[in-house]
């Protein structure tokens, strides 16, 4: 079976280090940091008081100030994200295309202070004085449902929970729905939202310490991916082809070679690796030592950089970010910081990109840059 | 080519039956799964019933209730397929699991600490037991299955979005073979949204009847087994049903309202991929929750797709026997169809008394029914508007 070809022609981006796709990567590029102070609750009985959070979010700016009242966090981060990816490739859903149009969101929060405050307001003011608006608001999905109100996407409505790779899982779900022929335009990408549920969350559990524990981040990244020839005849502009796909539990090699073989590539051919890694050493290590026995000799020689001192660990969303991130290294044709190695690049057209963290589920995507037929 | 997918093993854990066959001898003897709720105190809560596990004991440890009823459901499963726990294969078989509220019990255990006494008294060791992706990894490290794993917490219809990707995975010859299902814990955060959003009967689910009151909250977990037919073949299994395929569709409308047009799209989808028409279904498993907006819709949207067809299709609720299982509900509802095309018996719709104009369909009332069965299609609705119809049948 002849395999469709499947590419990107629209991104949005909602980050700490910029809102939209331009000021992401220009800070990026740049290695302007989101990382600060926080600011959401009070700090001051935690040992960590800093992470990427987003402080110059106005949706109302995005999405207009109609209907956002009973939204929380997570899903304006995801409807925000979503209208800035639809502008960004000029396609408008209609009701002429929008069966035709599902979404598929990689998020295993989901909106967790919606989810805990909730229920908190049962325990301490009772029963019968919980707002019955904001139950929908705790159900996992609710990001990706809303969106799909908002922007009257009908083809499907999915949201994906791995844990650190669900953006590339939500990415390839929506990948097997365009080669299956679901839909004909899929959005897909990732949320999470900073709050003090989850800050407490991995604090209490160690992932987080002032030296060498993960600085937790927030944003949301969507892409649009159409079928190469749709997007040809609509002389969309394409960001870059998907052409490879892995995944496995707890082991990067094994996903970074399931998705060389999907790709019909050798690990010679991968220019660029966006990394996994966080401020966690032990995870950074392992996945260096992934990249050693896969590549071997040629490891040195493939620069590897992670964009996550920038923005922080952001789980679920991070991998929708880093595609992001190396859409702009095709286009600039150099490697975003910060840098892991000291391999340089002479010219970027297939990249790596690996969503993993110290547990869970791994996945891998090589992306490339779109040369025609 | 795609490959035939088809289903070779059952497992359920419910409030009426654990394992296939006491869930099977409960279901067509209509028996009802309801009590009144133990998990907590009820006492300040409009209503007191729902759908809870009894006598369900897991030796799994550290993790939360949801994965040990998946865990057993997929043992339940693997035994049922006639497939050892060392069996190499396992190593490649993947796990998608749906669910609603996720390890909701850990979270409210969390939320109680720190009500009462504050953010010091949130117990560390909990906290990794949360986050939804565990129910998938836990099953995968239990039964050693390091296959593609995921969880589509896609709210009530979640099971039928699982069991539709992991038919797709394989399908596509990603994989040979999946355990995929649903499932959900009983959960204060649901039973608190669904008393304040008035959608709680007080004592029984009446699906389809003139003076339903609504749905219970209930939990549960069941798991399939999916294999290439080539496998299934290939190593005698006994095959309850294949897959012919599903459909999707967001309705796009409104967060809790369910809508017909969403539902018909979702038929329709299921139907043309299935590539069976209308009239070959021989029973329709409906996601038939008991509210009264539930089951007007999505009778409207039978009617619209049948047409007079709609007055003879067999159409049957068992959410009247276990309430709504949430994520775990269209995967255990899938089990009942494998086992309804299996069998050729049909389950019925229990605690039916008073026609309703609006619901204008045989459901079966009360009573198992003897019949034919070939072709099975289940549907399934959830919050956000989410529809996923799975199509079954007989090999």
């Amino acid at each position: 079976m002849d395999k469709k070809r499947i590419v990107i022609t629209g991104l949005g981006i909602i980050s700490s280090v910029g809102i939209g796709k331009e000021a992401f990567t220009e800070n990026i590029f740049k290695g302007i940091s989101g990382i600060k102070p926080i600011t959401s609750f009070d700090t001051a009985p935690f040992k960590v008081k800093d992470a990427g959070e987003i402080s110059n979010f106005a949706p109302e700016a995005i999405l207009g100030p109609k209907g956002l009242r009973t939204l929380d966090r997570s899903i304006k981060l995801v409807a925000s994200s979503a209208k800035l990816a639809l502008d960004d490739s000029g396609l408008e859903i209609t009701e002429a295309n929008s069966r035709d149009t599902g979404i598929a969101i990689g998020t295993t929060f989901g909106s967790l202070s919606s989810i805990c405050d909730f229920d908190k307001e049962a325990l301490t003011e009772g029963v019968r004085y919980v707002n019955p608006a904001l139950f929908p608001n705790t159900v996992i999905n609710s990001p990706a449902s809303q969106a799909s109100i908002k922007f009257n996407i009908k083809g499907f409505n999915i949201t994906v929970s791995s844990g650190f790779s669900a953006s590339l899982d939500a990415l390839n779900y929506a990948l097997d729905a365009l080669r299956n022929d679901r839909v004909k335009i899929a959005l897909c990408g990732g949320v999470e939202e900073f709050c003090i549920q989850e800050f407490l969350g991995f604090y209490k559990a160690g992932c987080l310490t002032d030296t060498r524990g993960i600085v937790l981040g927030e944003g949301a990244g969507i892409l649009i991916l159409e079928e190469l020839n749709a997007a040809l005849a609509r002389k969309a502009k394409i960001y870059a082809e998907l052409l490879g796909f892995g995944s496995a539990i707890q082991d990067l090699k094994k996903s970074m070679q399931l998705s060389l073989e999907e790709a019909l590539l050798t690990p010679e051919k991968i220019d660029y690796i966006s990394s996994a890694a966080n401020s966690a050493e032990e995870f950074g290590v392992s996945e260096a030592k992934a990249i050693e026995e896969l590549f071997g000799e040629k490891a040195k020689t493939i620069p590897v950089s992670s964009i996550k001192p920038l923005v922080g660990e952001l789980f679920s969303a991070s991998g929708s970010l880093q595609v992001t991130a190396a859409i702009s290294a095709l286009e600039k044709q150099a490697v975003p910081p910060i840098l892991l190695n000291q391999a340089k690049a002479s010219k970027i057209e297939n990249i790596l990109i690996n969503a993993a963290g110290k547990t869970g589920s791994n996945s891998s995507l090589i992306i490339s840059k779109f040369k025609g037929y | 080519m795609y490959k035939r997918v088809v289903i070779t093993g059952l497992g359920v854990v419910s409030s009426i039956g654990i394992g296939k066959d006491d869930f099977w001898k409960a279901l067509t003897a209509g028996t009802s799964g309801i009590s009144k709720v133990s998990s907590f105190d009820t006492s300040e809560y409009p209503t007191h019933y729902g759908g809870e596990v009894k006598g369900f004991n897991s030796e799994a440890k550290n993790m939360g209730r949801a994965s040990q009823l998946a865990i057993a459901s997929a043992k339940l499963a693997l035994s049922d397929a006639g497939i050892k726990l060392d069996n190499p294969g396992l190593a490649e078989t993947g796990v998608v699991i749906g669910t609603t509220m996720g390890e909701s019990q850990v979270l409210e255990k969390l939320n109680d600490a720190w009500v009462k006494k504050g953010t010091e008294a949130i117990d560390p060791a909990l906290i990794p037991q949360y986050p939804c992706n565990v129910l998938s990894l836990n099953v995968a490290k239990e039964l050693k299955l390091n296959g593609p794993n995921l969880v589509i917490p896609n709210a009530c219809a979640a099971g039928n979005y699982a069991i539709g990707y992991a038919y797709d995975l394989i399908r596509m010859a990603r994989v040979d073979t999946m355990l995929a299902g649903g499932t959900d814990a009983f959960s204060r955060i649901a039973f608190i949204g669904f008393n304040r959003l008035l959608a709680v009967a007080p004592e029984k689910c009446q699906p389809f009847d003139k003076n339903r009151k609504g749905m219970l909250v209930a939990e549960g977990s069941a798991m399939i087994l999916i294999e290439t037919l080539e496998a299934a073949l290939k190593r005698g299994a006994q095959i309850y049903a294949e897959i012919l395929g599903y459909g999707l569709s967001c309705d796009a409308h409104h967060m809790t309202a369910p809508f017909s047009e969403g539902i018909e799209e979702a038929i329709e989808k299921a139907l043309k991929q299935s590539k069976i028409p209308p009239e070959r279904i021989d029973y329709f498993s409906a996601h038939g929750t008991g509210t009264p907006a539930n089951d007007r819709e999505e009778c409207g949207a039978i009617k619209k797709v049948f047409g007079d067809y709609s007055k003879k299709l067999p159409v049957s609720s068992i959410k009247s026997m276990l309430g709504h299982t949430m994520g775990a509900a269209s995967a255990i509802e899938a089990v009942a169809c494998a086992l309804s095309v299996k069998n050729d018996i049909i389950p019925p719709t229990i605690n039916f008394q008073t026609p309703d104009p609006e619901c204008n369909i045989d459901c079966v009332p009360n009573v198992a029914r003897a019949a034919r069965v070939d072709v099975a299609l289940n549907s399934a609705s959830a919050f956000g508007g989410n529809n996923a119809c799975l199509v079954l049948k007989k090999f």
